[in-house]
């Protein structure tokens, strides 16, 4: 497959998980299921412009860890935010 | 760069005989590369720490005032952020053309993806301003709780980010009309390409936690 096609289905990729993801947010309150859905979808779309756009398997180690890092760590935090927000509060109830 | 031979060394004879082309096909980056230039990484990832800051504050905010978050969303538009979404990501997918034209001396074409990729992003601070317009008369200012501040705060500091994006790529527009970049030489276009796409991947974030996440 040539890059420019590869680069037009990540577009496309990127469009209906974008259009999906939106959806979501139509339903009713989110339980687990769907905040974990919400995050997976997250990070696929991060992962496609990563990979396809910004050419992160090609660059170099550290860039692509970094990016990776911040990548993967947003999505799990919206899910550990979900599932342990008391307790993130009581950490943080200094804060506020 | 002039031919070279199996060996890797130069090879006169071989440069004398290439013809003269407009087109080469698009040579693939080498890998353990930095895309774009070392400076233009610094400013990503200080971008990325700053996002990083402001997300911390996000979900902070969303811990102590979980019912608040989780009806945040209802509160803005959706249609709004799934229209940023698609200007960005269009945008974002014409300058990946844009620069793989460029890997393929197709000057004229690059400049014709770059064009594309601004009139797109262009129409993010247009929607924002149809989108600001359309809170304030439904009461979403900057007393409406702290979920819409949150959101104020994050959305206007990715809205600047676009705007330097939007500057940077007026100037790789004109670099590219000027002839300045080739196959061999687009560092600046690349580097704005990597700036560009790290704020799509901040924006890819933001939009769930704000217009999806209950």
């Amino acid at each position: 497959m040539s890059e420019t096609r590869k680069l037009d289905l990540a577009w496309i990729a990127l469009v209906l998980l974008s259009v999906g993801g939106a959806a979501l947010g139509g339903g009713p309150d989110a339980d687990m299921g769907v905040t974990v859905l919400i995050a997976l979808v997250m990070g696929i779309k991060v992962r496609i412009v990563c990979d396809h756009y910004l050419e992160l398997p090609t660059a170099t180690r550290r860039i692509r860890q970094a990016m990776y890092a911040f990548c993967y760590g947003m999505p799990i935090l919206v899910i550990l935010t979900t599932a342990f927000g008391n307790t993130l509060a009581q950490m943080t109830g200094a804060l506020i | 760069m002039p031919p070279a031979a199996e060996n890797g060394a130069f090879c006169p004879q071989l440069f004398h005989a290439m013809p003269y082309a407009t087109t080469l096909p698009a040579s693939p980056p080498a890998a353990g590369r930095i895309p774009g230039s070392k400076a233009m990484w610094v400013g990503i990832f200080c971008e990325v720490t700053e996002f990083a800051l402001m997300f911390a504050v996000y979900f902070i905010a969303r811990a102590h005032h979980p019912e608040i978050f989780r009806a945040g969303p209802e509160r803005l538009s959706l249609l709004a952020g799934t229209g940023y979404t698609l200007m960005l990501l269009t945008s974002g997918w014409c300058v990946a053309r844009a620069v793989h034209a460029m890997r393929a001396s197709r000057q004229r074409s690059s400049l014709r993806w770059l064009l594309g990729a601004f009139v797109f992003g262009l129409g993010y601070p247009v929607i924002k301003l149809f989108e600001v317009r359309w809170n304030l008369d439904h009461g979403l200012n900057g007393s409406a709780g702290v979920f819409i501040v949150t959101y104020y705060y994050l959305t206007f500091n990715h809205l600047i980010h676009v705007f330097w994006g939007l500057l940077g790529m007026i100037w790789v527009m004109l670099r590219t009309a000027t002839g300045s970049y080739s196959a061999q030489e687009y560092s600046g276009l690349e580097s704005f390409a990597v700036y560009w796409h790290a704020t799509d991947i901040i924006w890819l974030m933001i939009f769930p936690l704000f217009y999806v996440l209950r």
